[in-house]
């Protein structure tokens, strides 16, 4: 078990901030470590959302999670979309920003989707390189999220595992463990995820994401829409026990329930908190 | 992790070009495959060179999972601007506006929040689809108050302001309104079909009829207020920074009977009172 590089503290337990749950929160002062908010969701906004979420970063400490930096897209950084994470950074006293290893479109289009990258060598430098330049810009290390992926591109010369330990160290960034997007993955593709789990470089990763997730049968999708599954719950012990315990997230983005079941489901993450740091005792 | 496959070795952007070409594809995924935008980056024959089979999926249903998530997705986020409309139109209906609207219109924002910026403007241009015209206007309702939803916010003009107004400034003074203020002027009587959606009540059938409505925001709440043509014609000048005198004098004129005027003190007085107004420069 590892401290993360940066020092970025274990924040106990969270949640990710959704609008169906702003007057509950505000109202209950529910007991929870951290909010995780969706960046894009207050970029362009003067009214209610922003006006929320200035009340919530008075009362809890805050990490921000992004989905269209759009890393791995052979566009260009957009500087105009960082100037704005950076002053809602500045704004929300986030204690760090992420997004994820993925592209969201070229040619100026956004799909809106997490892509998958090629495990190449050539995509290892693009992301390199782009991950340099935002960070110089955002002035503090960018952390990035494993994605969940349906195919596997037949150019690729390397695992994910190995793309994402190799990104990390030479652009010095930090990374979003993502449990359930291992699971997923490694469903979709038929890989170990103990394995995928091994290789992470504790030493970078600052934060871990746990969600819901539909199997389709031939696949599975990554849908946020349900309680975290047992498979999912014993990767996550594995996950504690080989890099150690970190801010530890529940996304629900779907078929969102009250805020008192997301709640209940995220303090079964400190149950395996519990029992795995009981163990290594 | 090499793969034996006769590898096309794509550099990434051609790769990502083809990718985002396939999966935003308004037909089907074979189809999508052997577009010729997208055969100009890959051909469809090499998608197995490209993008790998599992064990229980072949290349097409997999690359599939990315283009059947394209268009729900758009679906999604227009419809959370669009309820109205969606509403009108139904399920179906509302589909193939979204996927004919986003092969127009794509996404070139990292926020979902602007993509149905151009909605209003893709209706106006499109004729031939039934209602068209009808569903341009409620589509600008309801693009105003997303607008609205997410202006900037500003102090709202106070009594006191305006009693600090010295009397004999009164005609030249102007009124800014608060940016979170749309002022429109409808072709149909869509506030209807607003109302209706609320209600959960059928959309009653097209009107064609002149209307006009402000949009606004008071304490975080997207509001509406139902005018006439002279109330909207004295809002849209004060609202445009006419002089308050000359604006008045306007409106007055356009009274028919002196007993009409006094309605323009209650009109403005509502809009006092509802917090149209940011500030009044003298």
């Amino acid at each position: 078990m590892t401290e993360n590089r940066w020092s970025f503290p274990d924040l106990g337990l969270g949640i990710g901030l959704r609008t169906t749950h702003y007057s509950h929160i505000l109202r209950e002062n529910p007991e929870i470590g951290f909010f995780e908010i969706l960046t894009e969701n207050y970029l362009d906004t003067g009214g209610r959302p922003l006006h929320i979420l200035d009340q919530i970063c008075e009362r809890y400490r805050v990490v921000m999670h992004g989905v269209s930096m759009s890393i791995g897209s052979t566009d260009p950084v957009d500087f105009d979309y960082l100037a704005k994470v950076k002053a809602l950074a500045r704004r929300s006293g986030a204690l760090w920003i992420s997004d994820h290893v993925c592209w969201t479109g070229v040619l100026g289009r956004n799909t809106h989707d997490l892509l998958p990258l090629p495990y190449t060598e050539e995509s290892l430098r693009h992301a390199v390189e782009k991950i340099k330049i935002v960070q110089d810009y955002l002035d503090r290390p960018l952390v990035l999220e494993n994605p969940s992926t349906y195919l596997e591109f037949a150019d690729s010369d390397m695992t994910e595992w190995e793309f994402i330990a190799r990104m990390a160290e030479e652009a010095d960034c930090g990374l979003l463990f993502d449990v359930n997007n291992v699971y997923v993955s490694a469903y979709n593709h038929g890989f170990d995820p103990v394995a995928y789990i091994d290789a992470m470089p504790g030493a970078r990763v600052c934060q871990y994401h746990l969600a819901g997730h539909t199997n389709k049968g031939t696949h599975i999708i990554d849908t946020h829409n349900d309680h975290v599954l047992d498979p999912v719950w014993e990767l996550f012990g594995h996950t504690i026990r080989a890099v150690g315990l970190r801010a530890t997230l529940l996304e629900w983005d779907a078929d969102i329930p009250p805020f008192e079941v997301v709640h209940q489901e995220v303090l079964k993450a400190g149950q395996w908190r519990s029992k795995e740091i009981a163990d290594v005792a | 992790m090499s793969h034996e496959t006769g590898a096309l070795n794509p550099d990434l952007g051609r790769l990502q070009r083809w990718m985002q070409e396939v999966i935003s594809h308004p037909g089907p995924v074979e189809e999508a495959i052997v577009s010729p935008v997208a055969e100009r980056e890959i051909p469809g024959e090499n998608l197995g060179d490209v993008v790998l089979p599992s064990a229980s999926m072949t290349s097409v249903e997999r690359i599939g999972v990315y283009h059947g998530m394209y268009l729900m997705r758009m679906a999604e986020a227009l419809q959370t601007d669009y309820p109205v409309l969606r509403y009108r139109l139904g399920d179906e209906a509302f589909a193939e506006l979204v996927a004919d609207y986003v092969q127009r219109f794509p996404s070139r924002s990292y926020t979902l929040n602007r993509l149905g910026d151009h909605l209003p403007q893709f209706l106006s241009e499109e004729q031939d689809r039934p209602d068209s015209e009808f569903l341009h206007d409620l589509a600008r309702l309801e693009l105003a108050m997303t607008q609205v939803y997410d202006e900037v916010e500003a102090p709202i003009l106070s009594a006191e302001q305006l009693e600090a107004v010295p009397p004999e400034a009164w005609e030249r003074a102007v009124l800014r309104p608060i940016p979170a203020f749309r002022l429109l002027a409808f072709k149909h009587a869509v506030i209807p079909d607003l109302v209706a959606y609320h209600e959960d009540r059928p959309s009653p059938r097209p009107r064609r009829r002149a209307t006009w409505a402000a949009i606004y925001r008071r304490d975080y709440s997207v509001l509406r207020l139902e005018l006439s043509r002279a109330e909207h014609d004295l809002l849209k000048a004060l609202a445009g920074g006419t002089p308050l005198g000359e604006a008045l004098a306007r409106a007055a004129q356009a009274q028919k009977t002196s007993r009409q005027r006094p309605q323009i003190f209650k009109w403005f007085r509502t809009w006092i009172a509802e917090g149209l107004f940011t500030a009044i420069e003298v």
